[in-house]
């Protein structure tokens, strides 16, 4: 799949249907209760609401001629009783959606970050990470309220329409048929606007991704912009993506602002044609007029639930385009899982076998090929190699973060692909180029190796790891507040935590890629110190090209050109006088 | 309100567009008033009349005339609406395009100091979510405040000439009105400071969860993750929750209040009716205009809902919107100085962060074209100091200057343009390839981005991509290996022929061959002239620099060559120990 960036709208690969919103009914009925009470509050508040003209008209025509003043106030209270029950049901009705509304929600965004947790590096790798934010936080904001009011609204319109248009067929069949003979206008008008609406408004939430996904690397990457002075350039940039937004807003609220005008257009009409038909055409002969009094009355009754219907049906096409998004989301394939009862590995020992592994990111390119090999538990193996050959691949494999093309990899012996994730990942410890640092303390950030560790065991690993110096010496030692691209860390530094955070897991098998890159050598020479304690009775893999840090190993193996090249100790590898030899004569010429 | 006279601020180019939004609301507020005036005048003389049949015969004219006017009232009447809406949507679009665009610069400009402030997530939330609720202030929360009190005055004058003492019946209603809507808005404020923190709080949580996907995964920390986001999810619903029950104990009292007016006007129309104060006429006058005093009413506690959203929004948008960064231009800056020749000299510099010294008083110059190494234990402060040239820091004490000038007379632009760094941790866009390389220089043709991927010893494996330079890479160059990225930010900061060019650790995770490569390119195949500023691990890397400067604890601790240091008893000697091959010593014999 090709990548995206920021100037690249998303197509949406599924068509428009109804199916979106059947699939939404699986969180509304979650809360069918809290929905189906709202309706009948909404019912019951809707009659309540037909006494009070019915109570007006007694008084006026009935109490207020015969100068009955207590009868006038013992209606007045009516009316008062009246208008108090239908706003305290309104009330409650209130209450239930917008508690039905935010736990929709809730669950919607539950659902699909869960999903996120499971998706593959190549679906973070393969877009701007701002594009997956705005699903999560404002596509799903975007939908509460069309699946809880909007829903019992769109029912209770439709009941009132059918309610009227039952009188109406009661009174006069005739005029009712000139009513609705306006419908097919309104509908042909309704789709030809829909239709743009709906693709526009898709053209909307696509600008507002793109100008999300660029506004997000721009803050993480302020720096580079300002090494680089491309301030102007990227203002220039970005001020094309606002433009775009605008112009698709535009776009959007142009189709969506006319239904309103329209549908108030064919409701006058209509009513116009009810008067001349009644009037003109039948004649008072044929149509009594208090009977056209009452038909002129319903009809435009008749149309004021289908106007409140289009608005409505308005907002689902707005909202719409952002449940799609969020369903594209959740339907996103997950490429590595739990097969269909894996099962839990069990503790290892840290034994693991290559057994003819070929993988590729893309198909059709190789990064490795047919590699094998064993590593017993306990055993340090060091991979080099030029960059780029696959080393990080390899490693990577380990923790199953990417499915192979062909062959297999076991860990004690067990397939990885027939374990559960979590028991495998659980007991391996990876340190990758990038250390990443959450926003909260060094404690913290240390600490999510082991969640339950107390707070001497991470003081532990922070110093078997040599990061005990640098963090005493802050202000607020460990409960020092940092975030991922803060100034209060030096790259070393952040290494040296996530390194920390790495030892603290206690893993059977430890990957170290790169993971002392930015550390110091002298401090990486006092690291191993400390840590070649910690390696005993752990599988370790070390990507690393200081040399001193690689000696050590039991093994090493030089990955070139999709596969393993030369594999044996240092003194072995340098007795034969390959790769590896000129590699090690060049760094220490 | 400042809040308010910000958003007139921004909303240059588009007042006009507003001020005419404005009266057409009024305007079409005043046609929806008058817009049953046809279909009664139809009931009253056709339907309902006692001579309707008779009227119906005689004034078919005017029937027709009647007929055509209802529909022709109200195409003018939606046109109108119609585009006062469209008016609405261009102002306010015009202005948050305007604040969005203002924000975006603001913040690419900010220093360190913003950045250690505000999270990514955090300053997402101000510009989508909180823009979006000003927007919503301009072209729907004003509008409905304008509307509701033009059609509240015009009622009320009506019906005061209708009949006052009816009018002040009606008006008694009014203080319980405010006064509940008093009590609200003292409530709302708070609450809905809530929901945008916790909205705030959400988004760090989630945008963090993305971006550091690789370490939730080798952590197997999926359902920790989950638990956290949860909590914020959940804090998140229950503060929505808890603004909307502030807003939900309070609605139906307005709502009742409201509603009252009808039993006001029920009551003492009905006694001035018999009291024969009052006509049926009259009364149904002022009934049938009721909404336009009950509605407005009722509107208030909506608006004052939506005002203190907006306030709570637009606080934390102006926030950002004021935030000055502490490095700037200079208020003389040094004219134009054309292309730097790459002097640089530390004079007692002393740099220290929220108190905390990090250098202390370094001194040592750079002539042009040198290669100077900076080596040192971890947070030494090398990256530190190397931040002073570009001004991504300014010293406490002392100066630093590039050709005799200190680097704070300098506009930013004109000093940044003449130094280019690859830094320690390579942020690379989701972009090609050749816009990456190219992103200092867009200007840079095919060749010459090919040209500089190759000094950088990048253009082989770019070339075994299957898209070659055209190939997209992930946010963070996610898809590269640490090598690979390295060497593309390298080219990157080649590309702009830069006069001092600062290299942080930038070969770190670049094999030993490759290495060589780029130093020896780096060396002789640059096609200008160049001072190298290079922080580096490696003795390889320092062998042949001009000059190496040992950097601990903040201060020098030793300048001078190879050849020199490696003599010298200290760090230096100890790294090459260390690091030079078949008889370095066993790491156990590492002193500290």
């Amino acid at each position: 799949m090709a990548r995206n960036k920021f100037d690249i709208d998303e197509e949406l690969e599924s068509p428009f249907d109804l199916s979106h919103l059947k699939r939404s009914f699986v969180y509304i009925k979650k809360y069918k209760g809290k929905m189906i009470a709202a309706f009948f509050v909404s019912v019951l508040a809707a009659v309540t609401g037909l006494t009070a003209p019915l109570i007006t008209k007694h008084a006026l025509d009935v109490t207020v001629p015969a100068g009955d003043i207590p009868g006038l106030i013992f209606l007045a209270g009516l009316l008062l009783l009246s208008i108090v029950t239908s706003s305290v049901l309104g009330n409650i009705r209130g209450r239930l959606l917008t508690k039905a509304g935010q736990d929709i929600i809730f669950d919607i965004r539950e659902d699909l970050f869960a999903h996120l947790q499971k998706l593959p590096f190549s679906y973070y790798d393969s877009r701007p990470h701002g594009k997956i934010l705005i699903r999560v936080i404002n596509y799903v904001n975007s939908v509460s309220d069309i699946l809880s009011g909007g829903i019992i609204n769109f029912i209770m319109e439709i009941l009132n329409m059918i309610f009227i248009l039952v009188f109406m067929l009661i009174v006069d069949v005739r005029l009712t048929l000139v009513a609705i003979s306006g419908l097919p206008i309104f509908f042909g008008v309704l789709f030809f606007i829909k239709k743009r609406q709906r693709a526009s408004w898709q053209q909307v939430s696509n600008k507002s991704s793109n100008m999300n996904a660029y506004l997000q690397e721009n803050i993480s990457g302020a720096r580079i912009t300002q090494v680089f002075c491309r301030e102007e350039e990227n203002a220039e940039i970005f001020d094309k993506l606002n433009r775009e937004y605008r112009r698709a807003w535009m776009r959007a609220v142009k189709y969506s602002n006319l239904v309103w005008p329209a549908t108030d257009n064919i409701s006058v009409c209509i009513r116009a044609a009810m008067f001349a038909a009644g009037l003109l055409v039948l004649g008072p002969e044929a149509v009594s007029l208090g009977t056209l009094a009452a038909m002129t009355g319903y009809a435009a009754r008749f149309w004021q639930p289908i106007m409140n219907l289009t608005n409505v049906i308005n907002s689902f096409i707005n909202n719409i385009a952002y449940l799609e998004r969020i369903f594209e989301t959740l339907d996103e394939p997950v490429t590595v899982a739990d097969r269909k009862g894996a099962s839990d590995l069990g503790e290892i020992t840290g034994q693991v076998s290559f057994n003819d592994v070929t993988f590729a990111y893309e198909e059709g390119q190789n990064v490795i090929e047919h590699i094998s090999f064993d590593v017993k538990a306990g055993e340090s193996v060091a991979l080099v190699g030029p960059t780029g050959a696959g080393k990080s691949t390899i490693v990577s494999l380990i923790s199953r973060f990417y499915e192979l093309e062909h062959g297999s990899i076991t860990v004690d012996g067990t397939d990885i692909s027939d374990v559960t994730l979590r028991s495998l990942r659980s007991q391996m410890g990876i340190m990758l180029q990038d250390s990443f640092i959450f926003s909260g303390t060094v404690m913290d950030n240390i600490r999510y190796g082991r969640l339950d560790a107390a707070d001497e065991d991470v003081i532990r690993a922070a110093k078997a790891v040599c990061a005990d110096g640098f963090i005493s010496s802050m202000e607020k030692g460990y409960s020092t507040e940092v975030n991922e691209r803060g100034s209060k860390l030096s790259s070393g530094e952040k290494q040296l935590i996530s390194f920390a955070r790495t030892l603290l897991s206690d893993p059977k098998i430890l990957v170290l890629d790169e993971a002392t890159s930015s550390i110091d050598a002298r401090t990486e020479a006092l690291l191993q110190k400390g840590i070649s304690e910690l390696l005993k009775g752990r599988t370790s893999f070390i990507i690393a090209h200081r040399l001193s840090t690689i000696r050590g190993c039991d093994r090493i193996m030089y990955i070139d050109g999709h596969s393993i090249v030369e594999s044996g100790t240092h003194e072995e590898l340098m007795a034969k006088r390959g790769a590896y030899y000129k590699l090690y004569t060049s760094q220490s010429a | 309100m400042f809040q308010l006279k910000w958003l007139w601020l921004n909303m240059k180019g588009s007042r006009a567009a507003y001020l005419t939004a404005l009266v057409l609301s009024v305007v079409c507020n005043a046609l929806h008033v008058a817009s049953p005036f046809f279909q009664s005048k139809i009931i009253d003389t056709f339907v309902s009349n006692e001579n309707a049949v008779e009227n119906l015969r005689t004034q078919r004219s005017l029937l027709w005339w009647l007929l055509g006017g209802m529909i022709g009232f109200t195409l003018l009447r939606t046109v109108l609406q119609y585009s006062c809406n469209m008016y609405y949507e261009k102002a306010s679009q015009g202005m948050i395009y305007r604040i969005r665009t203002f924000l975006f610069r603001k913040i690419e400009t900010q220093d360190m100091r913003f950045y250690d402030r505000y999270r990514t997530g955090d300053l997402m939330t101000r510009l989508a979510g909180d823009l979006d609720m000003v927007r919503h202030m301009v072209s729907w929360v004003i509008k409905s405040c304008v509307e509701s009190l033009s059609l509240f005055l015009a009622s009320v004058i009506y019906f005061f000439i209708i009949d006052y003492a009816t009018a002040l019946c009606l008006l008694a209603m009014t203080p319980v009105i405010f006064f509940v809507t008093r009590l609200f808005s003292k409530k709302i404020g708070p609450a809905h400071r809530k929901v945008r923190e916790s909205t705030a709080a959400m988004n760090t949580a989630a945008q963090e969860n993305i971006s550091g996907n690789r370490v939730v995964k080798a952590f197997a920390r999926e359902d920790f993750e989950k638990e956290k986001f949860r909590r914020s999810d959940e804090e998140y619903r229950t503060s929505n929750i808890g603004a909307a029950m502030v807003w939900l104990k309070y609605h139906p009292l307005i709502e009742i209040a409201a509603g009252a007016l009808s039993v006001v006007l029920l009551l003492c129309g009905g006694i001035f009716i018999i009291n024969r104060h009052l006509t049926l006429g009259q009364y149904f006058a002022v009934s049938g205009l009721l909404w336009a005093v009950s509605n407005p009413m009722r509107n208030l506690g909506n608006l004052v809902n939506d005002w203190f959203r907006f306030m709570a929004s637009a606080s934390k948008i102006i926030e950002v919107y004021y935030e000055e960064p502490e490095i700037t231009d200079p208020e003389e800056p040094v004219e134009k100085p054309g292309r730097l020749s790459g002097n640089i000299e530390f004079r007692g510099v002393s740099y220290s962060v929220e108190g905390k010294p990090i250098l202390k008083n370094v001194s040592f110059g750079i002539k042009a074209g040198e290669t100077v190494v900076i080596m040192g234990p971890t947070g030494s402060g090398k990256t530190s100091l190397v931040n002073l040239i570009p001004r991504f820091a300014d010293c406490s004490a002392g100066e630093v200057t590039v050709d005799g000038t200190d680097v704070r007379r300098f506009r930013l632009g004109d000093l940044r343009k003449n130094i280019s760094m690859a830094t320690q941790e390579v942020l690379l866009f989701s972009d090609t390839i050749d816009s990456n390389i190219a992103f200092g220089n867009s200007g840079l043709s095919e060749d010459e981005v090919k040209h500089f991927a190759r000094l950088a010893d990048a253009d082989e494996f770019i070339g075994k991509l299957p898209q070659g330079y055209e190939t997209v890479i992930g946010e963070r160059g996610v898809g590269l290996s640490g090598g690979q990225k390295q060497r593309i930010s390298l080219a990157r900061a080649l590309a702009v022929r830069p006069s001092v060019l600062i290299l942080d650790d930038t070969t770190s995770a670049v094999d030993m061959e490759t290495e060589n490569h780029i130093h020896s390119a780096l060396t002789e195949g640059l096609d200008f002239p160049c001072t190298k500023i290079i922080i580096a691990q490696r003795i390889s890397t320092s062998r042949n620099a001009d000059k190496i400067i040992i950097l601990e604890n903040g201060r020098i601790t030793a300048v001078g060559t190879h050849e020199e240091l490696k003599r010298r008893e200290g760090y230096y000697r100890q790294i090459y120990e260390l690091q030079s091959g078949i008889n370095a010593p066993a790491e156990s014999e590492v002193r500290a």
